[in-house]
């Protein structure tokens, strides 16, 4: 390939649309955790039912721009094309976007709503009929909803590049598992980071599970990249050169380096150590503000030199 | 000469390549930026070339390449909006319209054959000279070569001159194992 | 086959595809264009290919080969394609200009026609009047408007007309006319045993020679032996390359002369009742062995030996090729010479396969008023130096040096037509002295070339596309007549050669010789064809080819008188001694090169033609520049790795470049492509772009033919920056 056709704004789009699936798959987790009768993790699935429609709009939109024409993206609605994985993806994240979009509005407080249309010019105040009684009893309708599509669309991001046959680096279906758990990490590490940037700070019970959570997708993560590159590495000749390109090619130090080490290995271990209290003994956590936020950069960094490595070494590798 | 002979039997287009002959000397190339109008700096067709050996025993070899018009064209079944179609003769060809220039095709086709293009901003590919084909004529490319390394033709005439190519040589085609039973037969 | 195909397709572009169709497929009918097909010549190179000018509303869209030449053989090649990027070229001259500020400058002046050739006219009659008309050289390549350029300096009364030969191929004809006593064609589609010394035919398209030899090696298993310091695609498609030591290849030849001639492997009856000498040649090459060709050629002896009784056994479908290009060494002619002897020998002369003297077709001629000839003798001194060569064509480099030196008498005006002396004669910086010390340079052609660029005047022809030439015979195997027709009308404020010439003409009070039109000088050639309406069968067609070629054999008959002296194949050439050469080819080794120095080859490639095409875009994109062919084990020793930029410096000049450090070539040379490094800025793709090998050149000249001896030039190369930019 003379050069490559997908760049950065792939790259941003994987990593986006991964990360509003991992929010609202958190957000809608926590929807459903109960202590009791009561939510368990109120906060957990509002902050992420807030945050979840933003990352996949802003994706959406670099994708669009990223088309020759970028007004005929309207196209990809009009057919339906069953074999081809960007046809399933537009719709699915067509999908995927209404609901976390449904999902933030009942997710808004009736004062923030009240305060939004206030600012609005006179004429669009009628938009204050948005503000419906019933809102908050779709959250929890919206989430189980949401739950699969959520999943579909971190698979997706995966399926987009493994559905491609021509491109050994990425012709196998641990690249869509893998895509999937590094979505749904980046989306519990925007979450620890954006909790832990309050005022108030990252509450026991939300770290606690945020961690626990983060810490199960990085282990999953890591049973997925590992047995990636020992499959490529006793694959036939083309997926064995292919793997090169992160085994002493072009894409070592992305990949070793910037996702493996300090995207996956370090925010690892820091949110082990932070966990350590419960870990080893059963004791109250204490979650230190500067250590959840380093780890959650630092995995949303991993995701997305993860995404970056795959779209430009996979345009890279090819059949002899 | 099918009409002649009542016969309704489709056409399969396809090419056989004798990379043997080939001088390197670019008629093709050119001749397809003529006739297709492809902007500068970007190419419908192209001459890979191989080099080895050592001084004084060396050794270079030239092969044109193009689209291959799979039988199982992995551009087509990525398509999106399925502006990228294949006809029941075998040409795979794009809907310039309908392209959104997503170029998820560019990057599933194990032969590199699709390019975006600048100017129209969709992508580009080699028609196989569609308009001369539904003409009654040949391909550009083959034309216009010095040296006679294309034969286009009929995969369904058994009597035609592309069938008995195949039929009197062992050919092989690029890339089988991507599974796109791709149509390009080289001559070996 | 194709026909019946059509309607079947249309089917299928409605039948239902895979998927949901989608909803709105807006399909707008285009509008219908205009198309004419108009049958041409190709001018992008010497070999005038027949081709079909697809005109779509008035533009040329595209140039399809006309299958109906036998010796285009239905092809086009990649420049051919290409015309239309030069015929479209945004740096066309498009109207007549006159220098403006100093010489080289770049400042000019656009005119009209009439101020152009009132202006041209005056200083010519000025010149005329003061020097008398032999001292305006009259220099042009070859060409279908060639014809009218030197008619015109015929009637201003110059003896000093130059043509392309010396610069060319003069060696090659002069040796075959002085043995066989025609310039013959070599039958490579019936050949099963080819020998090329450094004719690189699949780089260097000749028609129909290139075609001919790919299909008899690839599909007909003709043997291609190639003598070649460099690796190119010949050598690569060849059954055997030798990188030969250059300048040696006349050891091998004698050497097989050797070889044959002591086995007796030659045509016994052949030589006997047709050849002229064959006591004195195997006298000649008794001390010629196979074990001492190998010491000169590097090739080894037993391969010599092998090689001779091969080629000997194959004749007479047999040919040492001739080549074209053939000015190589000082003792070129005698090379050339050698070739033209073993292919006598092995009596494949007239033979299918073999070396066939041409055939013709007759054309009709247009009668004009003849001119008296000049009262002047040559300024370039052929009759007395070069006495045997072809006189009409002059001797090109010696032309140089006598009007620089101003013997035998002054030369101070200089009219160019569709040439580049700039790049074609070697030491550019010599070439640029001779047009400074002329009063007046005007020179006619289609592009700013660097000749134009010193000029005075510049006079823009129409391109091919927008022009009609008089008819071509091009004699060969297949002969063929061609028209090249006007396609479009002429983009800009550009002539004919004719019309230019007729408008100098009339002004010089010359225009009476010139009375025609170029509509009328066709016809009259047209005349004479065995056709029932044979301007029209041109028009539409564009070539006329004989039924019933090739006609082999017709040189045979008992009692054909040969055009030699002795009537018969001079394997001695009595009036070679008497003009004081070797009768038979007497072996010089090459001056040798010295140590840390190279020699300078030459060559082609198939994606350019001389200096004339590297101006077109589409030519660019598959060769964009040139660089320095460098084996690697010098390149290590002087440090110089791939892409650096090196300096290549002879006894006349230096250019830089970036080297390709490559083990296609011989140790002990190096090669960079003609035609790049372009002083016109008017060409902005080609100025500045890459290096000119003209610059570093030297003169030398073969003594016999005084063709330009173009790999005399040795060269040192050194290191003068980091990697920089990359082919």
């Amino acid at each position: 390939m003379p050069e490559p056709r997908w760049g950065f704004l792939i790259v941003l789009y994987l990593f986006l649309g991964g990360l509003s699936a991992g929010l609202f798959f958190v957000s809608a987790l926590a929807t459903y955790l109960q202590r009791g009768t009561e939510p368990a993790y109120p906060r957990l699935a509002r902050v992420g039912a807030l945050l979840a429609p933003w990352p996949v709009v802003a994706g959406s939109a670099l994708l669009v721009f990223d088309l020759g024409h970028w007004y005929r993206f309207y196209k990809l609605f009009v057919t339906f094309e069953w074999r081809s994985p960007m046809s399933i993806g537009a719709w699915l994240l067509a999908a995927f976007t209404g609901i976390t979009v449904l999902s933030f509005w009942s997710w808004l407080s009736a004062e923030t709503l009240a305060a939004l249309v206030r600012r609005l010019p006179r004429r669009l105040r009628f938009l204050r009929v948005v503000d419906r009684p019933w809102r908050e009893a779709l959250r929890r309708p919206l989430a189980m909803a949401g739950f699969p599509l959520a999943v579909g669309v971190g698979i997706y991001t995966g399926v987009l590049l493994g559905a491609v046959q021509a491109r050994p680096f990425w012709n196998t279906n641990l690249v869509a598992q893998m895509f999937l758990f590094s979505a749904l990490s980046t989306g519990c590490a925007l979450l620890i980071l954006a909790l832990s940037l309050r005022r108030a700070g990252l509450e026991a019970g939300e770290a606690r599970l945020l961690f626990s959570l983060d810490i199960v997708l990085i282990v999953l993560e890591l049973f997925v990249v590992l047995p990636y590159l020992i499959h490529g590495a006793l694959s036939p000749l083309a997926v064995r050169e292919a793997i090169g390109l992160v085994m002493g090619g072009p894409f070592t130090f992305s990949f070793w380096v910037l996702f493996f080490t300090l995207g996956l290995l370090l925010p690892l271990a820091l949110e082990l150590w932070e966990m350590r209290p419960v870990l080893l003994a059963r004791q109250a956590l204490h979650p230190g503000r500067a250590v959840a936020a380093l780890s959650a950069v630092l995995v949303l960094f991993g995701g997305l030199v993860l995404r970056y490595v795959f779209v430009f070494a996979g345009q890279v590798s090819a059949f002899q | 000469m099918r009409e002649r002979l009542g016969l309704t039997r489709e056409a399969r287009w396809a090419l056989a390549l004798d990379a043997r002959k080939c001088i390197d000397c670019k008629a093709c190339v050119v001749a397809c930026k003529a006739e297709n109008d492809v902007p500068l700096h970007k190419f419908r067709n192209r001459i890979n070339e191989e080099r080895g050996g050592s001084y004084p025993r060396l050794r270079a070899s030239f092969e044109p390449e193009q689209c291959h018009h799979c039988a199982s064209p992995s551009c087509v079944r990525v398509c999106p909006t399925g502006a990228s179609y294949q006809r029941d003769d075998g040409l795979v060809l794009v809907h310039a319209d309908d392209c959104i220039g997503c170029g998820y095709c560019i990057i599933a086709c194990p032969y590199d054959a699709r390019f975006f293009n600048p100017k129209t901003r969709v992508v580009d590919k080699c028609t196989m000279c569609v308009h001369r084909v539904d003409a009654g004529r040949e391909p550009a490319c083959v034309e216009t070569c010095p040296s006679r390394v294309r034969l286009f033709g009929d995969l369904n005439d058994g009597d035609g001159a592309l069938r008995r190519a195949l039929d009197a040589r062992r050919a092989q085609v690029k890339k089988e194992q991507t599974g796109n039973d791709p149509q390009l037969y080289y001559l070996v | 086959m194709l026909a019946g195909a059509a309607a079947a397709a249309a089917a299928a572009a409605v039948a239902p595809q895979l998927g949901c169709a989608p909803l709105a497929r807006r399909r707008r009918a285009a509008t219908p264009a205009e198309v004419r097909r108009v049958a041409t010549a190709c001018e992008l190179c010497p070999n005038k290919c027949a081709v079909l000018a697809v005109v779509e509303n008035g533009q040329v869209k595209k140039l399809d080969p006309n299958p109906a030449s036998p010796k285009s053989r239905g092809m086009l090649c990649a420049r051919g394609n290409a015309a239309i990027k030069a015929l479209y070229d945004p740096d066309r001259v498009k109207q007549p200009l006159i220098r403006a500020g100093a010489r080289g400058e770049g400042q000019w002046r656009a005119v009209s026609w009439d101020e152009a050739l009132d202006f041209t006219a005056e200083r010519l009659q000025r010149l005329r009047q003061d020097h008398g008309p032999e001292a305006v050289l009259f220099s042009s390549t070859e060409g279908f408007q060639e014809e009218f350029f030197k008619n015109f300096g015929l009637a201003f009364g110059s003896p000093n007309i130059l043509r392309h030969p010396t610069l060319c191929l003069a060696s090659v004809n002069l040796a075959y006319s002085m043995t066989f006593g025609t310039v013959p064609s070599f039958d490579l589609l019936n050949a099963h045993y080819v020998i090329m010394s450094g004719a690189n035919r699949f780089e260097s398209i000749i028609t129909p020679d290139t075609m001919d030899l790919i299909e008899g090696t690839m599909n007909r298993k003709a043997k291609l032996i190639y003598l070649d310091p460099r690796f190119t695609v010949t050598a690569a498609k060849a059954d055997e390359w030798y990188a030969i030591r250059p300048g040696t290849d006349l050891a091998f030849i004698l050497a097989m002369l050797h070889v044959i001639i002591k086995e007796q492997r030659y045509d016994r009856e052949f030589v006997a009742t047709r050849c002229l000498g064959l006591e004195e040649l195997a006298a000649h090459v008794e001390h010629y062995t196979p074990a001492w060709a190998e010491v000169e050629t590097e090739v080894p002896a037993a391969d010599i030996t092998r090689i001779a009784r091969e080629f000997a056994d194959a004749a007479p479908r047999a040919v040492y090729y001739a080549g074209r290009r053939s000015s190589w060494y000082v003792n070129d002619f005698q090379m050339r010479r050698g070739q033209a002897i073993l292919n006598a020998i092995v009596g494949n002369w007239d033979r299918q396969g073999g070396v066939v003297p041409n055939s013709r077709i007759a054309l009709g001629e247009l009668l004009f008023l003849p001119w008296d000839d000049p009262a002047a003798p040559r300024v370039d001194e052929i009759d007395t130096r070069f006495p045997l060569a072809a006189k009409g064509d002059g001797a090109f480099l010696q032309a140089r040096e006598n009007v620089l030196a101003g013997v035998p008498y002054p030369v101070k005006g200089w009219m160019v037509y569709k040439q580049d002396p700039m790049n074609a004669l070697p030491d550019r910086a010599k070439t640029q002295r001779l047009l400074e010390a002329m009063d007046f340079v005007a020179v006619i052609d289609t592009q700013m070339s660097d000749t134009a660029w010193f000029a005075d005047v510049v006079l823009p022809e129409s391109m091919y596309l927008e022009r009609t030439d008089p008819l071509h015979m091009l004699p060969g195997i297949w002969p063929v007549v061609v028209l090249r027709q006007q396609v479009v009308p002429p983009l800009h404020d550009t002539r004919p050669n004719l019309e230019i010439i007729q408008g100098l003409a009339q002004r010089l009070g010359l225009g009476e010789y010139f009375e025609y039109t170029i509509e009328e000088w066709v016809a009259e050639q047209a005349a004479e064809l065995p056709l029932d309406e044979p301007l029209a069968h041109m028009k539409q067609h564009g070539v006329f080819t004989p039924e019933g070629a090739p006609f082999y054999g017709r040189t045979l008959a008992p009692g054909f008188r040969f055009l030699t002296r002795s009537g018969k194949i001079e394997l001695y050439s009595q009036r070679l001694a008497e003009a004081g050469h070797d009768p038979l080819p007497v072996y010089a080794p090459p001056r040798p090169v010295g140590e840390g120095s190279f020699r300078m080859v030459l060559g082609r490639k198939a994606t350019h033609t001389h200096a004339s095409t590297t101006n077109n875009v589409w030519l660019l994109e598959q060769t964009p520049t040139n660089d320095l062919w460098l084996h690697p084990e010098p390149a290590a020793r002087l440090g110089i790795g791939d892409g650096d930029l090196v300096e290549v410096a002879s006894a006349v000049g230096a250019v830089r470049l970036p080297a390709r450090v490559t083990p296609e070539i011989r140790p002990d040379c190096v090669f960079m492509l003609h035609g790049f490094g372009k002083k016109s800025k008017h060409l902005r793709q080609a100025h500045g772009n890459g290096a000119c090998d003209a610059d570093v050149l030297v003169t030398a000249w073969d003594e016999v033919s005084g063709n330009a001896a173009f790999h005399e030039t040795v060269v040192t190369v050194r290191k003068v920056g980091k990697e920089e930019r990359r082919a």
